[in-house]
């Protein structure tokens, strides 16, 4: 439907080297891993369908009939044998006041490692980041061999490392190049040439 | 409101920082031009920030043109046209953002600081109410966030998720309002809610010291919990992470460059100001 050289950013004249990498970094940008847990999971695997639909599009136009090899989607499912079989249908629905009110309603005594999962699941949707980081803590320590529980709370701990640029060691503000992290510097170079094509109207 | 939202000016472009410099002149002359001389004064970075948003989805900036500051009539600058309300919008919020703050002050202000706020509060009020006839939802948002602000200072033990609920909640409103459809709109929501929520709490963080002193309510006060800057950074990173990776499912049509370097950038060294004092004081 929408031109597929605007999909991905570039102009029509591009090389198939500049397509692939632009298709390549946005990829990355929308790539499920980045919102593993995320409310906006589904919009940034829309996106993610809509590039490579593209780049696919650009490449039978050019006669290659290159696949895309495109990332299976991540969503977030739950085992159907969960005590909580209900509470996690609600959170993949984004119902999440549903949800909670399951979970509160559950007796001190039942309050597994699993509660206590779901219960940060509620208010990771929610935004309220410091309770979904206690929970899934208490979580992960009431069962640490379970995978999901330990994914959710690395997810949450790579997030709070991330400081973007690098900048998280005090001396180095003057630094500038905060080359530390490769996805910054291609990041500003993409957001660069993006700039020289929209900023031309202006 | 708080002046967080700022540029790293080193990283920008020539063009992308006159770009920059010619929106806050823009918007400052439309303060000037929609209410007074005296809101002209109470422009910030955010609100700047929060025009150069709207101008962008809106792809609204239809270019610039050369003019004189008002403020200083020898010093020559550029002004960036805008073909719908976004200056207006923009104008209006901050000046009903300023008129919460300044009651909010009345309040639990010093005495010096209520006299002077008592003097130029009916202006404001003059002002909020001719911002508010024009856009109501705005005015909506900013008075729920200060009804709930004051509900969630009285929790004891104080929780960084609630009290900072407000401010998110209210940019996460404000951002939604530029939705088009609903997905659109979850994504401003969550893109507001964790860059208020970010703005809520780095501005407590940059209050530590003061609210220690003056025993007024700030979240990383807590007897049973231990807030050191290192955990008050790692809750800063998580906000604006989830900030940026809401962002990039915007659809920026103008400015990315400046966008950008103020997420990716601005932001963190902003952040990293902030916590750096608190070390410092550490030290100490």
């Amino acid at each position: 439907m929408n031109n597929p050289y605007e999909v991905l950013g570039v102009s029509e004249t591009a090389s198939d080297e500049e397509i692939k990498a632009a298709y390549r970094k946005l990829a990355k940008k929308y790539h499920p891993d980045n919102y593993t847990d995320s409310p906006l999971a589904d919009v940034a695997e829309q996106k993610m369908k809509e590039i490579n639909e593209a780049y696919d599009m650009i490449n039978q136009m050019r006669q290659k009939g290159k696949g895309t090899g495109s990332t299976g989607s991540s969503s977030y499912q739950g085992s159907s044998n969960s005590q909580f079989y209900n509470v996690r249908l609600y959170i993949q629905r984004n119902m999440i006041d549903q949800a909670e009110q399951i979970l509160d309603s559950t007796p001190m005594g039942n309050r597994t490692a699993e509660w206590f999962y779901l219960k940060g699941m509620c208010a990771y949707r929610r935004g309220w980041s410091e309770q979904a980081f206690n929970n899934f803590t208490t979580a992960c320590n009431m069962d640490p061999n379970n995978s999901e529980y330990r994914a959710a709370l690395n997810n949450m701990q790579n997030q709070r490392a991330y400081n973007y640029g690098g900048y998280n060691q005090p001396n180095m503000q003057n630094g500038g190049m905060g080359c530390s992290c490769c996805d910054i510097c291609a990041g500003m170079m993409c957001a660069d040439c993006l700039c020289d094509c929209c900023r031309a109207g202006c | 409101m708080f002046g967080y939202l700022q540029i790293q000016k080193s990283e920008l472009l020539v063009r992308e920082y006159e770009a920059y410099k010619s929106v806050y002149c823009g918007l400052c002359k439309q303060m000037g031009k929609d209410y007074s001389f005296l809101t002209r004064l109470s422009l910030s970075y955010d609100c700047t920030f929060y025009a150069m948003l709207l101008m962008s989805v809106s792809k609204s900036c239809t270019g610039f043109r050369d003019g004189h500051c008002t403020f200083n009539p020898l010093k020559k600058c550029k002004f960036a046209k805008c073909e719908s309300d976004c200056y207006s919008k923009a104008s209006a919020f901050s000046v009903i953002s300023v008129f919460y703050k300044l009651r909010d002050d009345l309040v639990d202000g010093k005495f010096f600081r209520k006299l002077l706020t008592r003097l130029i509060l009916p202006f404001f009020s003059h002002w909020r109410k001719k911002a508010a006839n024009r856009y109501p939802d705005i005015d909506k948002l900013a008075a729920e966030m200060m009804n709930m602000q004051a509900e969630a200072e009285k929790d004891e033990p104080p929780s960084i998720d609630k009290s900072a609920h407000p401010t998110a909640y209210m940019l996460a409103g404000l951002f939604a309002l530029e939705a088009e459809n609903e997905t659109d709109k979850r994504v401003f929501y969550e893109f507001g809610y964790h860059l208020g929520r970010w703005i809520y709490l780095i501005d407590a963080a940059d209050d530590i010291e003061k609210d220690k002193k003056s025993n007024n309510f700030n979240p990383f006060i807590s007897d049973k919990e231990n807030y050191d800057s290192e955990r008050i950074s790692a809750i800063l990173n998580q906000s604006l992470a989830r900030a940026y990776d809401a962002y990039n499912l915007i659809d920026i049509k103008d400015f990315r460059g400046i966008l950008d370097n103020m997420l990716l950038l601005g932001f963190p060294s902003v952040q990293n100001r902030v916590t750096d004092k608190l070390n410092g004081g550490n030290n100490e």
